[in-house]
């Protein structure tokens, strides 16, 4: 696949070599723009961090999204899926990145405590019908699908450290989100750790924004409702008319 | 080369939509079927999700069957007044349908009642067609040889009106009724119903081979037209790019099968069409019979927000 379109952008957090032990970063919300799906869209986070022995986790939660699981069943000796798990809110995106393999950071324990790694996402009550599974059950599969989907990702020694001048070191990560992004708000998360302990926490949000010639039929399609169908018919007629025409001209028929 | 569907929200490769298009659009030219009762499962199994791929395909079908109608006209293979009939239950069919599948979506049993829906009309209608084609053949043993026109109470109905291109003087109640049984099932099922319309135009109202093919062509036009509308409307589902690319293919597809058709006799036609049905049914059926590898599965597309 060839990554044409590929867009860059960057968020900058800054952990001040004086206060080693504070995360101060640039709050401003950042406004990206993409043209969807072409081949997704890479976003770069990068920033300072005291040099030692520092390691971060940054996690990324994008806006939550209506997702629908089934039970099949049998029934008279057919498997039917009849039973069904509505969620309201599941993030559409998650990611955890980290410098190193997350066991070499901290241990299950510090992880739990600060609730990051995809089974502790919070993916709210589910509404369920026709169905006597519980609803951990449910969200187990749906965890482990949205990550089989990939729309959940653990890129663990994706975040790349290096020193810098004097006591500040460098740190740089990048990742892509998938070219189906919702737009919305996506919420960054950044810890560091030393010695298996979070000493330092910032966050941030990056505020998806879908444009480009798709994002206009969506828009279309969706706030038109009715004059969208009247023209699908209306193209879609026109079309299968000037086919049959050029057929007819060519005497290929 | 990736394309980006706006609707369905996933990047495809469109030669491979633009082929099974046409591949499609063979049939529906050779058969008088839409096809949608193949490419639905299909665009499914290529990950389009399932409202997205019904919706579409519906306008899809729109203009596939446009172009099939304008070659079957050409040949004067399509019976107008007939086909008005079938439409008027037909859509008044489809409007009982939707209320049917409305309020079954309350009590949970959509999904059941249209996955058995399409298994037991695909298998029944397949293997009925198979049957009665081969009879004709005389490939099968003749036990008892049916009376050419043993329908005397159909014939028997009143408001008779004469079909000059089918050849046929009959009451315009098995036309209205057929119209409107296929009408319910076509909006239950999402598809626009050729695949039953057809047999039961050959077998209940008796038309002509040659005429059928082009009357069902002609009333899917209206009918899908209705069904597209309503999706657009209601869900949001259509994406027009998606059922373009696909028609792009289809619409050349339709007019080959035109060709094809009139080169193939009446029941060969019936005994192809019959496996063609078959087949999906039985794959539908492995489907519903075989345990599910794992039983809780995520509904792709299954409302967006």
């Amino acid at each position: 696949m060839i990554k044409n379109y590929l867009k860059i952008f960057s968020i900058t957090l800054i952990i001040t070599a004086q206060a080693p032990l504070d995360l101060v970063i640039d709050t401003n919300e950042r406004d990206i723009v993409i043209e969807p799906g072409i081949s997704g869209t890479k976003i770069v986070l990068f920033g300072v961090t005291p040099t030692g022995k520092r390691d971060i986790i940054i996690e990324v939660v994008g806006p939550p999204k209506n997702q629908t699981m089934q039970e099949k069943r049998s029934y008279f000796g057919f498997w039917l899926g009849r039973g069904k798990s509505y969620y309201k809110n599941v993030p559409s995106y998650y990611n955890l990145l980290s410098s190193k393999p997350l066991e070499e950071i901290t241990n299950q324990e510090g992880l739990n405590k600060l609730g990051l790694g995809i089974e502790h996402l919070p993916l709210g009550k589910a509404d369920i019908k026709y169905s006597k599974i519980k609803q951990s059950e449910f969200d187990q599969r749906l965890r482990s699908e949205m990550f089989k989907n990939g729309q959940f990702f653990e890129n663990q020694s994706n975040i790349i450290l290096r020193s810098g001048p004097g006591k500040v070191g460098l740190f740089k990560t990048e990742f892509s989100l998938p070219p189906n992004s919702l737009q919305g708000k996506y919420f960054v998360r950044y810890f560091l750790f030393q010695n298996g302990e979070a000493i330092s926490y910032a966050e941030s949000t990056i505020d998806l924004k879908q444009a480009g010639f798709a994002r206009l039929i969506w828009l279309f399609a969706n706030k038109f409702a009715l004059l969208y169908g009247i023209i699908a018919i209306i193209l879609s007629g026109l079309l299968g008319w000037v086919v049959s025409l050029i057929f007819s001209r060519y005497k290929l028929t | 080369m990736e394309l980006y569907l706006p609707i369905a929200e996933i990047s495809i490769n469109p030669s491979i939509f633009l082929i099974l298009g046409m591949s499609v659009g063979i049939l529906s030219g050779m058969f008088g079927v839409g096809g949608g009762f193949l490419m639905t499962p299909l665009l499914v199994l290529l990950g389009i999700p399932p409202a997205v791929a019904v919706a579409s395909e519906a306008n899809h079908i729109v203009g596939s069957s446009l172009s099939g109608t304008i070659g079957h006209l050409k040949r004067k293979a399509v019976d107008i007044k007939l086909g008005n009939l079938l439409l008027i239950g037909g859509i008044i069919g489809s409007f009982v349908g939707i209320g049917i599948f409305n309020s079954l979506i309350k009590i949970g049993l959509v999904d059941l009642l249209i996955t058995l829906t399409y298994f037991f009309f695909l298998t029944g209608v397949g293997s009925f067609m198979l049957y009665e084609s081969l009879d004709s053949l005389g490939y099968l043993k003749k036990k008892k040889r049916k009376r050419a026109y043993h329908h005397s109470w159909i014939m028997g109905l009143p408001f008779r009106m004469r079909f000059k291109k089918s050849g046929l003087y009959i009451s315009i109640i098995p036309p209205l009724i057929v119209g409107f049984v296929v009408g319910i099932l076509a909006s239950i099922m999402g598809v626009g119903g050729g695949f039953i319309m057809i047999p039961a135009m050959i077998y209940i109202i008796r038309m002509p081979t040659s005429v059928v093919i082009g009357t069902s062509l002609y009333q899917i036009i209206f009918v899908t037209a209705i069904v597209t509308l309503l999706h657009a409307f209601h869900n949001q589902t259509v994406d027009v790019v998606l059922a373009l690319i696909l028609l792009l293919g289809g619409a050349i597809g339709a007019q080959i099968g035109v060709k094809l058709s009139s080169k193939l006799e009446g029941p060969y036609l019936r005994v192809a069409l019959g496996v063609l049905v078959l087949s999906v049914g039985i794959v539908m059926a492995s489907d519903l019979l075989i345990r599910p590898e794992e039983t809780i599965t995520l509904i792709r597309g299954g409302g967006s927000h």
